[in-house]
């Protein structure tokens, strides 16, 4: 069996929920044992944010002030956005958006490693769908800092993978929301 | 090979979800999303497994110019078949909605028009029957 192939994501953690107004705002964190300057390389560059983002650019992010075309990995119709990169403090801060979203990184230096948080925007019924999502692209990137790239897990990947439901029910205990309506059901009142 | 979705361009989803809802009186089917990516659908409640209708973001230019001009020169962005268009008409309008046409005989049916308060017209049909 593959590295891939035998991957199970871990119990739910890291995670957490603040709400400001109607904005809700997930918030995720994760300690690699990678250096800042080698995790910040994975957050920016095209080739490495393919092995394990649930999007794809068509440049690095790394530079304040450029343009770049963001692709939703996995979405059911065509879905690219143009992003600007607000703030690129190599390697300590980097901020853009996704569509809609505000996505906020920071890397903190923690002994050899990194102290990597997420802050991006959720939709209430959504909370345990993203936490669970980001949790196991976190999984694949810490595989690839590792030197040991299992392959990009995303979107309707991700649910395929044994563990999935797990993950997701973990988290939607965690912050008290329903699960979401997938796999599909039959129609229901809302 | 089959029809099963079709989509209208909405300027806000979770406005477009209540209206569809609790106006029209469709049933939510699917609503999943992966970022900021959200595919929601509705179906109607007497048809569940029947097409669905998407309710997409109209966050990109090309949707956003696309369902103003169909808008201003007043053509439905979707149009929904009933076997009654006066009651739709009359339950509809009693639930807030605003009609641009009540209902009214053309060649072969009765229909009318409504906004959905989304940036759409939607047209309401009902066949005629011709006795034989």
């Amino acid at each position: 069996m593959t590295d891939r192939q035998q991957y199970k994501p871990g119990p739910a953690s890291g995670a957490q929920v603040r709400k400001d107004g109607e904005k809700w705002t997930l918030i995720l964190v994760r300690e690699l044992r990678h250096s800042p300057e080698k995790v910040w390389q994975a957050l920016t560059d095209p080739a490495h944010l393919r092995e394990w983002a649930p999007f794809e650019v068509d440049r690095s992010l790394g530079t304040v002030g450029t343009t770049v075309k963001l692709t939703t990995v996995g979405a059911p119709a065509p879905h690219v956005t143009e992003t600007r990169v607000t703030r690129a403090d190599a390697p300590e801060l980097l901020e853009y958006t996704w569509g809609d979203f505000d996505m906020r990184w920071m890397l903190e230096a923690l002994g050899g490693g990194t102290r990597l948080t997420l802050w991006t925007n959720i939709a209430r019924r959504f909370i345990s769908m993203g936490a669970a999502g980001w949790h196991i692209c976190f999984d694949v990137l810490d595989h690839l800092l590792s030197g040991n790239p299992i392959g990009r897990i995303a979107g309707p990947e991700a649910m395929k993978f044994p563990g999935w439901q797990r993950l997701n029910a973990e988290y939607a205990k965690q912050f008290g929301n329903d699960m979401p309506n997938w796999p599909p059901q039959a129609a229901q009142k809302s | 090979m089959k029809i099963k979705v079709t989509s209208v361009y909405v300027d806000d989803q979770d406005k477009a979800l209540r209206f569809y809802t609790e106006v029209l009186g469709f049933a939510k089917k699917t609503d999943f999303s992966q970022g900021p990516y959200r595919w929601l659908t509705v179906a109607s409640a007497e048809e569940p497994d029947g097409t669905e209708l998407q309710l997409a973001p109209n966050n990109n230019p090309a949707a956003k110019a696309y369902q103003q001009a169909i808008f201003q020169q007043g053509q439905p962005a979707a149009m929904f078949f009933t076997d009654d268009v006066k009651g739709d008409y009359e339950r509809i309008k009693a639930r807030g909605a605003e009609f641009t046409l009540p209902p009214t005989d053309v060649t072969g049916s009765t229909i009318a028009m409504l906004r959905d308060t989304c940036g759409n017209l939607i047209q309401l049909t009902q066949l005629a029957r011709y006795s034989r």
